[in-house]
């Protein structure tokens, strides 16, 4: 009978031998075993990217002629106006280094914008993470920020050998410096659990007193260059209300961030430049 | 032979199931639904294979999860050792092949899960109402989702066992 009662727990007592096994196994080989896995999975997916591809190249072969020219024209109006911003764009460059020349001010961080496909969009309740197609092979490094048109889009938490994982701005572990646009004072923007089928939103928090804002004319919340991720003035998003915080002293509110966050199909990736690539780097 | 070749059929399915649910999951991203579909992954191998075996396609099979989540690695493979040693315990009692046993197991160990996911996640959060409805929604997304593709994904490791003329029946149960 003893002999049968131990026969049943023997699978349980395994067990709580295993965890424990696990439990005191060093971190390191956790590690390493961790990423050996996560290694095996890029194959898989960079795969499915490369099928993508090649449908979306099928499916454009089959426009016609007068779309693809009609399509071909408007890049080209596209591609004058850019050249012209281009243009303006490094008028300014050249006047931001003479005034720091002048002023002898510390030079801002450059960065080199390496433009990576999203290849799998992982966003719950848990974590809010993008795949993205670009790892060590292209040097990104973990923390860099990551950018897309419409604004932020996150921070690199994870490099592997040719993917990377992006914690998106959503992420209620996501938090950044943040200001209003043309208020220099700095605030704190924070991810939050997301509500299922509404729009994105995130939360702003050490708002001072003397701002306000409305949902007719929200304020808008941009990047600042403080903490080194983010260059200034990237817009996060708009915030259509403020309420007392729990201090009394600052507000707090909702931002709204871009709706387009959860269907990206390509982002930008900021390597920050060290000094010394900043002078020999063309982007 | 130390590992019964339908343990490597159980571990290529499961490795299979788990893509094309995380490739789901990234089309539904911007409806705002998620499936979590991991309950039916440990629930084949701790009924149809020898301890051992179970032990080693259960294992790696939650290793291979672990790695692709941003979750305390082991989590996920505790989860599944602990919902295969009850199987295990439980063999004797239920039947693999062609009953909704399996398929009640894979429901109450999805919920499980998921329950276990934010209990785990969602610390210091528990008061906030949006990560109880994101629970529920998951809960229910996932098991209804479960209920068309469990039958599925059960016939199709039975459909391989039988292709690669393994053994069908479950290993060292008293009856056979």
């Amino acid at each position: 009978m003893a002999k049968l009662r131990l026969e049943k727990i023997k699978p349980l007592v395994a067990l709580a031998a295993f965890l424990l096994f696990w439990w005191i196994l060093p971190a390191s080989v956790k590690s390493f075993t961790r990423l050996s896995f996560a290694e095996f999975h890029a194959p898989a997916w960079l795969v499915t990217t490369k099928i993508d591809q090649l449908s979306d190249f099928w499916a454009a072969r089959n426009h016609s002629k007068i779309d693809l020219l009609e399509a071909g024209r408007d890049l080209a109006r596209t591609n004058a106006r850019y050249h012209v911003i281009a243009q303006r764009y490094q008028t300014l460059e050249e006047e931001i280094e003479r005034l720091e020349n002048l002023l002898d001010l510390p030079p801002q961080q450059a960065f080199h914008h390496e433009v990576a496909r999203v290849i799998r969009r992982d966003l719950n309740a848990w974590w809010q993470h993008l795949l993205i197609r670009k790892g060590r092979d292209y040097q990104i490094p973990v923390g860099a920020a990551v950018i897309f048109s419409g604004g932020v889009v996150g921070r690199v938490v994870e490099v592997y050998a040719y993917t990377s994982r992006v914690e998106l701005v959503t992420s209620p572990r996501f938090r950044m410096a943040a200001s209003f646009e043309g208020d220099s004072r700095p605030v704190v923007y924070q991810g939050r659990i997301q509500s299922g089928f509404a729009s994105p939103r995130g939360e702003v928090s050490d708002v001072p007193q003397d701002l306000l804002t409305t949902s007719r004319s929200p304020l808008s919340l941009v990047s600042t260059h403080l903490g080194g991720t983010f260059p200034a003035g990237l817009k996060i998003g708009t915030v259509p209300w403020l309420a007392p915080g729990s201090t009394g002293i600052f507000q707090t509110g909702a931002v709204e961030l871009d709706d387009r966050l959860h269907e990206l199909k390509e982002v930008t990736v900021l390597i920050p430049l060290l000094a010394t690539e900043v002078s020999s780097h063309v982007d | 032979m130390l590992i019964d070749s339908r343990a490597f059929i159980f571990l290529g399915a499961n490795i299979l199931f788990f893509y094309l649910a995380q490739l789901a999951n990234s089309s539904l991203a911007s409806l705002g639904i998620y499936l979590l579909l991991l309950g039916p992954m440990p629930v084949m191998p701790a009924l149809y294979l020898k301890p051992p075996s179970a032990f080693i396609c259960i294992l790696l099979s939650g290793l291979w999860i672990d790695a692709a989540c941003p979750v305390p690695f082991g989590f996920f493979t505790a989860l599944f050792l602990l919902a295969g040693t009850l199987t295990g315990l439980l063999r004797h009692r239920l039947r693999a092949e062609q009953s909704y046993h399996p398929f009640i197991l894979t429901q109450f160990f999805n919920i499980g899960v998921i329950l276990a996911l934010t209990l785990t996640k969602g610390a210091g959060s528990y008061f906030v109402l949006d990560l109880w409805i994101q629970t529920a929604l998951v809960i229910l997304s996932s098991s209804l989702a479960l209920l068309l593709i469990t039958a599925w994904f059960f016939r199709f490791q039975r459909m391989l066992i039988a292709f690669f003329r393994l053994d069908p029946e479950p290993e060292g149960l008293p009856i056979r």
